[in-house]
């Protein structure tokens, strides 16, 4: 198993202005998803292990091993050595946010395929599609159909999050915060055949057919799918919770099921002292109405249950602060959110350029937010969005700028 | 009696084959060109089939396409990528153009890379897509225009430049993607100004020399603007039958124009019965008197992948057969 050579005593408290937090996902070890694919390792990918490995103190030697070894054998690994490199990978990534001055980390999702993927799996009353579906410039995934009521898979909360959690909680030396799908993003990424049906059946105007079998979809999946993971999640410890939620205001007749969704999952959850925040991003700038950006969730987002403090905002890639934070301000006297801003564009035309925000762009950007929310307390610090369609080079540089940037910020 | 054709819309679901190229050459384990050879394959395929489906119009499938502007982006000075958008209510994404200079230069060409026109058919039934020039303003980032009035016209003969160009090529239909007006409209952010810069637009692009152009609406509900966008100086109008209910559709006539009705979801596996869209477009047919009549798919078929844009092409040509079929 993989050794910690600096094990944790109790994690490192906050109490600076512009906290920093990752958002989600990291690209995961070429050598690690070729191990486990049965593919040949090149020199370059394990040096690459070895390197990071020694730069962030975690012990290697045994994947390595691992490694070697499936390769000599020419046999793919067994789930437990499969669980190694997944471990090892979880760690490093972990050491990484820490080392790079990121306040409240996870484990970059390195057990997760990928966001959408990870969950549907677990589902049953889910098909998938043949093929991967293309998404976003060639980015594609692999998008399932409803077909029955969905319901979590024996076992499944284990590989969800159980496992997951308990690993990053006992190896996390700074404060954790656990990433979750929203039930509203599972909803609108799959195929909705099974609601659709049943709506075609009670009604006949289509914009309501899709709007109750888009409601009725959401709900289940908010109490079957994700709440489930919530009350595991929190059982064992997490007291952070962060929803993620890209989709949010793809369809601005239907942000009250975004919401509604929310509240299914958040509601009464047994635990006093966990709280939760939405991570929101792509928000539609060009909406074709007289409310864009994150305006649309306004005013729906008053009704979120009391639990839900924080919205984590992407809006390095607009650089339109003033614009998208203005809602923020303005109904702070009804509601005060915390905000994580999006300092770091995360999209792959930046890494294509070779481009990087620089840290006196991430001061200026989280000056800029707090002019315009009247309120330093209120900010985090993050990237726009989760970075594993980026090389893993980038998102450490990243990770590093955005910390600096923070701390200049805090020097005004 | 009326005959009933068939076609597709829009970008055609990808093949798995090609994603995994596609996923090889991003992450560096892979080359460009191999994705284009496999995009060339794949082409070839999906044009063959819906050749032998019997679809009466053919479209490039638009493997190597990421968006309706990617082509402009690329491709015409003073057109450059903005930042990214959601494209509509799916899950898709587009860059959006970004217009920084006045009096745009009327270029043409600029879409051809992405096509294969020595691959498609030079009788007249190769379908080509554009942008309407008002869904290409409104989505756009304009910076060196004073008004909107004189960026779209400028934008629109941009536009037909590019139509004029692919009917020299062989295409004999041009259709223009017009999902923002029924979508303004659907929200109720439609103001006169909007059916104003579209009529601009149309007024300009509307008629391609040896071509039947088509304004084809997706996303929203067209029937409030039926009486507005029949009068437009297009061949043929396309409406969502996915968002526009079939009763006030009905009491339109569209005796002086072609009607394309996309009553085939293309964001839905769920297969449309082709006996009860035989009872539906009969309706159509009799009630609104289309000079001609199309069944075709709302949108693109590529959100639910290959396999299942084949499903919905094989629907088209059963509804196609049983319609034409029962009329004969």
């Amino acid at each position: 198993m993989v050794q910690i050579i600096n094990p944790p005593s109790a994690k490192k408290t906050v109490r600076h202005l512009f906290p920093t937090y990752e958002v989600g996902s990291l690209p995961k070890l070429p050598a690690r998803v070729k191990t486990i694919k049965g593919e040949k390792v090149s020199a370059e990918e394990l040096q690459q292990i070895k390197n990071l490995a020694k730069k962030y103190a975690v012990e290697s030697a045994e994947v390595e091993e691992i490694i070697g070894r499936t390769e000599r054998e020419k046999r793919k690994v067994s789930s437990e050595e499969k669980k190694q490199l997944q471990d090892f990978n979880a760690l490093l990534n972990i050491r990484i946010q820490e080392k790079s001055g990121i306040d409240f980390v996870y484990d970059g999702e390195a057990r997760r395929s990928e966001m959408y993927r990870h969950v549907a799996q677990q589902v049953v009353g889910f098909e998938d599609l043949p093929e991967m579906i293309r998404s976003r410039g060639p980015d594609s995934y692999k998008k399932s159909i409803c077909i029955t009521e969905p319901q979590l898979k024996s076992g499944a909360l284990d590989t969800l999050i159980r496992e997951e959690f308990a690993f990053v909680n006992q190896q996390a030396q700074h404060q954790v915060k656990v990433p979750l799908d929203d039930p509203y993003m599972i909803a609108v990424m799959s195929d909705n055949r099974y609601y659709a049906q049943q709506a075609k059946e009670k009604y006949i105007d289509q914009q309501q057919i899709r709007y109750e079998a888009k409601r009725e979809f959401t709900l289940a999946l908010a109490k079957n799918i994700i709440r489930p993971q919530v009350e595991a999640a929190v059982a064992l410890g997490a007291y952070w919770i962060q929803l993620d939620i890209p989709a949010a205001t793809l369809d601005i007749g239907h942000i009250p099921i975004v919401v509604e969704g929310i509240n299914a999952v958040v509601e009464g959850i047994p635990a006093e002292n966990a709280w939760f925040s939405l991570h929101f991003c792509y928000p539609r700038r060009n909406s074709l109405t007289e409310k864009s950006g994150y305006e649309l969730l306004f005013p729906h987002v008053l009704k979120l249950n009391h639990r839900v403090k924080h919205f984590s905002l992407e809006l390095a890639n607009a650089d339109t602060y003033e614009q998208d934070l203005a809602v923020f301000a303005e109904y702070k006297k009804e509601r005060q959110f915390g905000i994580g801003l999006g300092v770091i564009d995360i999209t792959l035309e930046r890494q294509k350029e070779e481009t990087y925000e620089t840290p006196q762009q991430v001061r200026e950007r989280i000056l800029r937010a707090a002019d315009v929310l009247k309120d330093r307390t209120l900010i985090y610090v993050a990237p726009d969005c989760g970075m594993r369609q980026l090389t893993l080079e980038r998102c450490i540089r990243l990770y590093e700028l955005m910390a600096e940037g923070a701390e200049l910020a805090r020097k005004g | 009696m009326t005959h009933l054709g068939i076609y597709l819309t829009g970008p055609f679901g990808q093949s798995q084959q090609l994603y995994e190229v596609r996923n090889e050459a991003k992450r560096g384990r892979g080359t460009e060109e191999v994705v284009r050879q496999q995009i060339e394959k794949d082409t070839e395929t999906v044009i063959k089939a819906q050749q032998e489906a019997g679809l009466d119009f053919i479209i490039d499938p638009l493997f190597g396409q990421y968006d309706l502007f990617q082509p402009l982006v690329e491709g015409v000075p003073g057109i450059n990528a903005g930042r990214q958008e959601n494209w509509f209510n799916n899950n898709l994404f587009y860059q959006k153009p970004r217009i920084q200079i006045e009096n745009l230069q009327y270029t043409s060409g600029w879409s051809e890379k992405f096509l294969h026109p020595e691959s498609l058919p030079k009788d007249g039934s190769w379908s080509a897509i554009l942008p309407s020039p008002y869904t290409l303003l409104i989505l756009s980032e304009i910076s060196g225009y004073q008004n909107k009035k004189s960026a779209i016209q400028d934008l629109a003969k941009l536009i037909k430049a590019e139509a004029i160009h692919l009917a020299s090529l062989g295409a004999g239909r041009i259709q223009y993607d017009e999902p923002v007006i029924v979508v303004k409209q659907s929200l109720g952010s439609l103001k006169r100004e909007d059916l104003e810069l579209l009529e601009t637009a149309i007024d300009i692009c509307g008629r391609v020399p040896d071509t039947t152009t088509v304004l084809h609406t997706y996303f929203g509900d067209a029937a409030p603007l039926l009486p507005f966008l029949k009068n437009l100086p297009v061949d043929c109008l396309g409406i969502d039958g996915t968002e526009t209910n079939l009763e006030p559709l009905l009491q339109e006539d569209f005796s002086e124009k072609e009607l394309v009705f996309g009553r085939i979801n293309a964001r839905s596996t769920d297969p449309e019965d082709p006996e009860e869209l035989v009872t539906e477009l009969k309706k159509v047919a009799e009630q609104c008197h289309p000079k001609k009549l199309w069944l075709t798919p709302n949108t693109a078929t590529e959100v639910d992948g290959y396999t299942h844009a084949f499903k919905k092409m094989k629907i088209l040509q059963e509804t196609k057969r049983l319609f034409n079929g029962t009329n004969n």
